[in-house]
């Protein structure tokens, strides 16, 4: 293959800022005209990129391949791909067939955008590797026929574009918009607003900058909770977990029929045991990192025979004990066993309330065969959510807000969000749930979908876990004590 | 600001087309295009670099 001249390069580069202004760039201006349709401001700063890239070809035309030009071209393409993937992301996960505006050829404008400064960085790579060793020239060259169409085509499109910006975005110090109204040539329907700028604020991941929980940093003080006036109940005994456990307990389950508990700590631990809780039955120790992230554990629930545990990111596991387990085969799925656990299935919680919200509890609803989960406030969002999810396809099968119930009272401006469930089991056809923070058991009717009652626990320290066990209710400790409550009937 | 950028960059074609001797003043403009654009960009994702997904 012949190297490239400057010469062909230069007419090269012309017809490649022919292509550029004359397909996608005018092709969205005429989207406009035709059609109505507006950028929102991300697609002006995906369509002026490509603008510019087409300007730096215009430059090369010009004055030649200076190395000042080709990296200004390289990093515009750079930054146009960063650009059209940040934009993207905001929709590819959506679910099927939604987008922002009407797709191309079956294809959002966005997604086009990451196509051609893929297509433009390609271009520059090929045509660099091409072109032979050019000896710098100062001055100005003929740009030639092409070049100088080229130039034109540039001209009346970007002045097209500018026009379609003066009614769409406004004169500044207006700027685009997120959601932006239909093109219109009649000045009383333009729309010029500052709105992207309320509210701002600046971060890495923006709305995804989500803490995990942290329990030990609650306030454990019933007194200081956001319900007036609860009544109290009394420890009335304490018992202690005497299997010994690779690290501190972190999520806490009975089963009514066998009388075993099901415990998990904090590095991975879970551990089926005995009903005096000082023996252990079966246990393994899964591995967090592949393929479901299961980093830290924070749920138990007894499914039958199966167990289930939870992480904190809703990701879930269960287990079958009392099968005597190929250790090679299972060696994948545990970094310790005793051998006879094996892994049934593994997964992740899908939620909508619940989104982008952390959970540190799981129960399982026998009647419903359902697990419920409850979330945790964070800075983002302050809602209570209990999410149910079926047993059979473990999906999302109903998810609400509790209200409040007659008698229970709220303090002035706070809410029922403020309390961080740490443990959670359903007996008698309700949900009880333990709350780390202010130290408060909470009763919820799951048909109601309220909080009948609430009660002052005095006495807990970093509760993680809850379980029935007849009229008591016990509630796991992080450092392995079991605190003994009578259960409160249903109605206070 | 999208506006203010467009013409901007028409002001930088122009001097390229028919004021080639002002190449320095063309390449300053087309400087602060790369800024503005990125700007408005910056702006319009609310300061978030990573949009709404897991790392």
């Amino acid at each position: 293959m012949r190297p490239l001249t400057e010469d062909r390069l230069r007419a090269t580069l012309a017809w490649v800022v022919v292509v550029l202004i004359g397909g996608p760039v005018l092709g969205a201006v005429l989207l406009g005209v035709l059609h109505g349709d507006s950028p929102c401001i991300l697609c002006w700063a995906e369509r002026i990129g490509m603008i510019l890239i087409a300007l730096v070809g215009l430059f090369v035309v010009r004055y030649g391949p200076r190395p000042r030009y080709l990296g200004t071209a390289v990093l515009i393409a750079v930054w146009g791909i960063y650009m059209s993937l940040r934009h993207s992301g905001l929709h590819l996960a959506r679910d099927v067939g939604q987008g922002f505006s009407a797709p191309i050829l079956g294809v959002h404008t966005y997604v086009w955008a990451l196509v051609i400064y893929v297509i433009a960085l390609a271009v520059i790579g090929v045509l660099l590797l091409c072109v032979r060793e050019i000896a710098p020239v100062e001055g100005a060259r003929e740009p030639g026929k092409v070049g100088r169409f080229a130039s034109g085509l540039f001209i009346v499109v970007i002045a097209a574009n500018a026009l379609q910006a003066f009614a769409s975005t406004g004169p500044p110090p207006w700027f685009g918009q997120g959601d932006p109204v239909r093109l219109s040539w009649n000045p009383k329907h333009w729309v010029w607003s500052f709105e992207e700028l309320e509210p701002y604020y600046v971060s890495l991941r923006g709305s995804w900058t989500i803490p995990r929980p942290d329990a030990r940093a609650a306030d454990p003080d019933p007194g200081h909770g956001p319900l007036a006036v609860l009544p109290g109940i009394t420890v009335a005994g304490w018992e202690r977990i005497g299997a010994p456990l690779n690290g501190a307990v972190s999520g806490f389950a009975r089963d009514s029929a066998t009388g075993r508990f099901l415990v998990t700590t904090d590095r991975y631990g879970v551990y089926l045991l005995d009903s005096s809780l000082s023996r252990v039955v079966h246990h393994v120790v899964v591995d967090p990192g592949f393929s479901v992230d299961l980093s830290p554990l924070a749920g138990a629930a007894f499914l039958g025979d199966t167990l289930a545990v939870l992480s904190t990111n809703k990701s879930w596991a269960l287990l079958l004990p009392s099968v005597p387990a190929a250790s090679d085969s299972e060696w994948r799925h545990f970094l310790a066993s005793d051998d006879h656990v094996g892994e049934v299935g593994i997964g992740r919680f899908q939620t909508v309330r619940a989104h982008q919200m952390y959970v540190l509890s799981l129960a399982f609803d026998p009647a419903a065969q359902e697990l419920i989960t409850v979330s945790v406030p964070n800075p983002r969002h302050h809602q209570l959510v209990v999410s149910r999810f079926g047993r059979g396809d473990m999906t999302v099968s109903s998810e609400f807000e509790p209200k409040l119930g007659a008698g229970l009272e709220l303090v002035a401006g706070r809410s029922l969000a403020d309390y961080l469930v740490t443990g959670a089991t359903v007996t008698g056809g309700r949900l009880y749930v333990i709350s780390a923070a202010y130290s408060t058991l909470l009763v919820i009717d799951l048909q109601a979908k309220t909080v009948t009652a609430a009660y002052a626990v005095h006495g807990l320290a970093h509760p993680v876990g809850l379980a029935a066990r007849g009229p008591q209710l016990l509630v796991a400790q992080a450092d392995g004590r079991i605190a003994l409550l009578s259960r409160p009937s249903p109605s206070r | 600001m999208e506006f203010l950028n467009l013409v901007l960059i028409l002001w930088a074609a122009w001097l390229v087309w028919r004021r080639p001797e002002h190449e320095r003043l063309a390449f300053t403009l087309l400087v602060i295009c790369c800024c503005l654009m990125a700007l408005t960009f910056f702006i319009g994702s609310h300061g978030s670099l990573v949009p709404g997904v897991n790392l």
